[in-house]
């Protein structure tokens, strides 16, 4: 059993739909074409990239190997996290690493040894391609959690400091950016929980179904997965604004002046 | 108990102060006037250690302003911006949420009243969010909470533009016939005709 293999050909037929999306595109002097075409470029390298190290990570299947290609992962996903909240890398980096790397490897592991019961916890099968799902989605709830708070604060500044002189307490005058942050970064989580499988059918699912498995294995896996995405989502968002707290702020509890990529943000 | 010696002060690249030499005393009432931009506003963020200073020591109650002793100075400082920057909140939530937090036992309520009736600030207040008050119930809803807080240090800035000349006098001559050390800044002849102001003169 397994899906059938795509011939190159075939693949590259699909590009045929691009044809009228370009026209309509420059038609309407869109000015997207050359992102598109960048988008869809940078999509296939990466991903035929990506294809072809994994051939390679599951023949030689290195537990080391696997672990520092999970780290290396996290470390991506900091770099493109701090761009996209517009949050200096030289200040965030370190916080966010760990932050990520904490909630990710407890859940993932947990899930390797106690749901899926496998050997080899570091069975490059297993770790890679859950690391990339539960690490792709946290991408996005971190970068909501933590532009939320740190732009929050920033145009709120006053409002905080103020906070401050009243409650003596830093954590006490966070609180409502704090909850704010929290709450804006897993609603998309919590939405898409409630429709899942009325609306869409996840990837992860349908990739399994075409790869063989039966409907209620692939059920399964989705069910253990999406609650994997939900606590490693949660808790890297709380340890991500917590950790941050260290370098974002000063000894006084004041807000660092140049925290952000771009000034004008 | 607040002392400022040789602070020279930037912001940007602006010198707001050089060499700024302050001294007050314990129950001591200053009134600072001067005009705008001279730093008034960054006094009390150097004090509250919102800014610090390039060089210069500060000290309140005889404790140089550094992170070691922050915590302990805020405690003893009650600050009223020029904003009142309160958080958007219920007014009675909020009452609640800083009395819970500083003393840790549940707001005392014939206290708030008696305070309310005091600011002439109706009951229903407590009901309404900070974002809809208006700049008069503002500056009295910060002035209550400086009254619950009852912190032996006041920094005031203009805490009485919004209100009318008759509760104007009424609380200048409030808080300068109480037990704090208050630094006010404020433009009404309200304060300085009270002989128990110092006022200190900028330019």
């Amino acid at each position: 059993m397994g899906a059938h293999d795509l011939s190159l050909f075939s693949l590259v037929s699909l590009l045929i739909f691009l044809v009228p999306i370009l026209y309509i595109s420059r038609y309407l002097k869109l000015g997207i074409n050359r992102t598109i075409l960048i988008g869809m470029a940078r999509m296939c390298l990466q991903l035929s990239f990506v294809g072809l190290y994994l051939e390679f990570l599951f023949k030689l299947d290195s537990p080391w190997l696997n672990g520092a290609y999970l780290l290396l992962m996290i470390a991506i996903a900091c770099h493109s996290i701090l761009k996209s909240s517009n949050l200096k890398v030289r200040i965030f980096f370190k916080p966010l690493f760990f932050a990520l790397l904490i909630p990710f490897s407890v859940v993932l592991l947990f899930f390797n040894a106690v749901v899926v019961h496998i050997e080899n916890l570091f069975e490059a099968k297993y770790l890679v391609p859950i690391g990339g799902m539960l690490l792709g989605n946290c991408l996005r709830s971190v970068i909501i959690g933590l532009t939320n708070f740190y732009s929050g604060l920033k145009k709120n500044e006053r409002e905080y400091l103020y906070s401050l002189a009243l409650f003596n307490s830093q954590t006490q005058a966070l609180k409502p950016w704090f909850k704010e942050s929290l709450a804006a970064a897993i609603n998309p989580t919590l939405a898409s929980m409630a429709t899942i499988g009325l609306v869409s059918l996840p990837g992860m699912m349908t990739g399994q179904i075409l790869g063989g498995s039966i409907p209620l294995v692939a059920i399964k896996y989705q069910i253990a997965i999406m609650g994997c995405i939900f606590y490693t989502e949660y808790f890297s968002v709380i340890l991500s604004i917590l950790f941050s707290l260290k370098t974002g702020f000063n000894a006084f509890g004041v807000l660092k002046p140049d925290l952000f990529q771009n000034v004008h943000n | 108990m607040i002392s400022f010696e040789s602070v020279c002060h930037d912001i940007g690249s602006t010198r707001i102060f050089s060499d700024r030499t302050l001294c007050v005393n314990k129950n001591e009432k200053i009134l600072i006037l001067g005009k705008s931009g001279l730093g008034k506003t960054s006094l009390f963020r150097l004090i509250l250690g919102f800014e610090q200073p390039i060089s210069g020591q500060i000290r309140v109650n005889g404790l140089q302003v550094n992170q070691t002793h922050i915590h302990q100075i805020r405690g003893q400082i009650f600050y009223l911006s020029q904003d009142i920057d309160l958080k958007n909140e219920v007014i009675l939530r909020l009452l609640t949420e800083v009395w819970e937090f500083n003393f840790s036992r549940p707001l005392p309520l014939e206290m708030v009243d008696k305070l309310l009736t005091f600011l002439e600030l109706s009951p229903a207040i407590l009901q309404k969010r900070t974002t809809d008050l208006s700049g008069g119930e503002r500056q009295r809803t910060g002035l209550l909470i400086g009254f619950l807080l009852d912190r032996p240090i006041w920094l005031l800035d203009e805490p009485t533009s919004a209100l009318d000349d008759t509760m104007k006098k009424k609380i200048a001559d409030h808080i300068l016939s109480s037990d704090k050390t208050c630094i006010i800044i404020s433009h009404d002849h309200r304060w300085q005709e009270n002989p128990t102001v110092r006022i200190e003169r900028w330019s």
